[in-house]
């Protein structure tokens, strides 16, 4: 019997002598019920945007809110000038961010080049309001090393890309999440305690995350 | 830590460290604070509490199925799976990767099966260099010293340790300060990151309805291992599924809030699959190492409902044995309340079954877990177990005392004999030495001395006096 099998038929006897307590999950919340509570929230983006800031806050994360495309790239403009840049390729990101980041490299660029970039610039598939969360989906122009091997993040959102809670972009992203090879949630900058409880930023990802929310 | 000298050794050797209660002390009751006031975030947070346990117990009563049916989904999504029974197995399988895909450097993301496994120590003596990114993992691989906590694995040490070992290991200047000496870790890690062939994780949740792998980490570490590395493996044990994402929902949203006191980690990274034929990053290789060691022997006994555990580590913080003596004494891979269950449970009885005995059983475990499992009730049937390797002796006198207390009148007066021989060892209530067979009881803890006269005098003496 090869360790697949062995594994698998210990685990099945072990099933029939019923040790394990059967959990009683009280009264489940539903999806649907969540799906209410999310509307509610949703129901005025104001309040999702209002939320999703506060929680930026509350992470250290500056949140700038702009009403107009060109303000969005007057603002990244500012924010990335003289700086070595990585970035998603152009076509992915909002706004037409891409023809002001003339000079930045891409995933397509060599490592060291990726590594020695100040500044990442990327947009982002949802953003989550509740927990102040970046959600970005790796694939074809959206390489994973631009949200992580620069010091400093700047992420793009667009306001519609606002979801109220992680559950809720698990139901309704099933389909973008199975597609991707892997889907991380960015929370605030890179921290550890790990040294007598001192809070420390940016160990390996990046220290400072900037958050530019669109139209 | 010294694995080989006794629990009750170890106790006292971590009693005897001062600067060691004065850490844990701290920690401890700080991250007990910030558990309470994450979860005060949370939206019914009992209901969630609820979900997240009933997600877990219903993975590991259906876990031939479900391992089954997520093996299915990981190949389909382009990943190799592998089962390993023993450590050894385990360490081999990961050996073999690394030969077949000419591995010269690996990082690792904090991953405690892999301390179970010992597996740096196998990959090193296949000749391959490994590197432990977590910040604290690392010091502690600085160190060749071992975790002290689950999620605060240098709890144990100051910055001043960490910044002599820093200058001595990495050739640096000494510092102490937290913000340089993390600094230093992130350039030294970060060439580490570029150069490695291969990045092993472990994985806090496997989604069996997608088949991905469900990581968390606040340094970024775990995004890095799964990024930059060309062949990524996560090494998992059996029983850490989860059957869908909205289950997987709930168990994150009391994970980080009971182990840090976050509403969520920094990095959730779900890894579905190797990198797609057009993307510029990403591992070209995914592997799943499926590690059973005595797992699947757990779930047929009394404390199957351990294998439900997050692995958050809130129970070391609220235990008041742990707090007291750290994580080292409990002598192996977990420590804690939560570490006295599985330690035997993977170990063996003899000679781990001891951990069931460093609880108060106070409760307070069962309190804080995110899961709620019965931490009290599995040390009890624990120590039921290692009854049968009681001496004869000890088991004739267990018979004789309850054989005596089913008998009112022979009881009372066997107390009060008992009362009298104990007043005259006692020094300010407290008994430190008793002489013969008693002595095992006082080798280590002192025993109240009795009450001059039991309460069931007391009371019938107040019951006199209140009828007068």
């Amino acid at each position: 019997m090869n360790a697949r099998e062995a594994i698998l038929a210990r685990v099945r006897a072990a099933a029939r002598t019923g040790r394990v307590p059967t959990g009683h999950a009280g009264s489940p919340k539903t999806s649907a019920q969540e799906e209410r509570s999310a509307k509610a929230l949703a129901s005025r983006s104001e309040d999702l945007l209002t939320h999703f800031s506060r929680e930026l806050a509350a992470l250290g994360v500056d949140c700038h809110v702009e009403s107009t495309a060109d303000a969005v790239r007057a603002r990244i403009e500012g924010l990335a000038r003289d700086k070595t840049i990585l970035s998603w390729d152009p076509d992915r990101l909002p706004y037409e961010v891409g023809s002001i980041l003339p000079a930045a490299a891409t995933g397509a660029a060599g490592r060291s080049v990726q590594a020695g970039a100040a500044l990442g610039v990327t947009g982002c598939h949802a953003a989550i309001a509740e927990t102040g969360s970046l959600v970005v989906l790796s694939g074809p122009g959206t390489p994973r090393t631009a949200s992580l091997l620069p010091p400093e993040h700047l992420c793009v959102v667009r306001r519609a890309d606002l979801y109220a809670s992680m559950g809720e972009f698990f139901r309704v992203r099933a389909a973008d999440i199975a597609a991707a090879s892997c889907c991380t949630f960015i929370t605030g900058p890179s921290r550890t305690a790990d040294i007598e409880l001192t809070l420390t930023l940016g160990v390996h990802g990046p220290g400072k995350v900037v958050v530019i929310v669109g139209p | 830590m010294n694995p080989s000298t006794s629990f009750p050794h170890r106790v006292s050797d971590a009693l005897a460290d001062a600067q060691l209660r004065t850490a844990l002390d701290r920690a401890t009751s700080q991250l007990g604070s910030r558990r309470i006031l994450a979860l005060a975030t949370l939206d019914e947070a009992d209901a969630v509490r609820d979900r997240a346990r009933a997600a877990r117990l219903k993975a590991i009563a259906n876990l031939g199925a479900y391992l089954e049916r997520f093996e299915a989904k990981l190949v389909s999504n382009g990943a190799q799976v592998h089962w390993a029974q023993t450590p050894a197995d385990a360490n081999a399988i990961i050996t073999e990767i690394a030969r077949r895909t000419s591995t010269r450097v690996a990082v690792k993301s904090k991953s405690m099966v892999s301390e179970e496994t010992h597996l740096n120590d196998a990959l090193e003596r296949s000749g391959v260099e490994v590197v432990e990114t977590d910040l604290g993992e690392y010091i502690v691989q600085l160190r060749r010293d071992r975790p002290s906590h689950i999620i605060a694995p240098i709890v144990h040490l100051t910055r001043q340790d960490i910044g002599r070992v820093m200058s001595e290991r990495l050739s640096v200047p000494y510092t102490d300060d937290t913000r340089e000496l993390a600094a230093i870790a992130r350039t030294r890690l970060r060439q580490e990151f570029l150069r490695a062939d291969m990045g092993i994780s472990g994985a806090n949740f496997g989604v069996v309805e997608t088949g991905t792998i469900c990581l968390v980490t606040n340094e970024g570490n775990g995004r890095m291992v799964t990024t930059m590395p060309r062949v990524h493996v996560a090494l998992m044990g059996i029983e850490k599924l989860v059957e869908t994402m909205d289950e997987l929902d709930s168990c994150l949203k009391v994970l980080a809030r009971s182990a840090t006191g976050q509403k969520v980690t920094v990095y959730t990274t779900l890894v579905r699959a190797p990198r797609g034929a057009h993307d510029s990053d990403g591992p070209e290789e995914l592997h799943v190492v499926f590690l059973d060691n005595g797992r699947s022997r757990m779930l047929a006994g009394e404390t199957a409902e351990i294998l439900a555990c997050i692995r958050c580590g809130a129970c070391l913080n609220a235990c008041p044995v742990y707090r007291t003596i750290g994580g080292h004494a409990y002598g192996d891979t977990y420590p804690g309340p939560v570490g006295a269950i599985v330690t035997p449970g993977l170990r063996g009885l003899h000679p781990w079954g001891d951990l069931a005995h460093a609880s108060s059983l106070c409760g307070a475990c069962r309190e804080v877990c995110p899961v709620r499992l019965d931490i009290p009730a599995m040390l009890l049937s624990l120590r039921n177990e290692a009854r049968s390797d009681q001496p004869r002796l000890m088991k004739a006198a267990m018979r004789m005392f309850a054989w005596t207390a089913t008998k009112p009148r022979l009881y009372r007066a066997a107390m009060k004999m008992m009362r009298s021989v104990l007043a005259g060892r006692s020094s300010e209530g407290w008994i430190r030495r008793l002489p013969g067979m008693a002595a095992g009881w006082t080798s280590s803890r002192d025993l109240r001395a009795p009450a001059s006269r039991s309460f069931q005098d007391q009371w019938r003496n107040r019951r006199r006096s209140a009828a007068r």
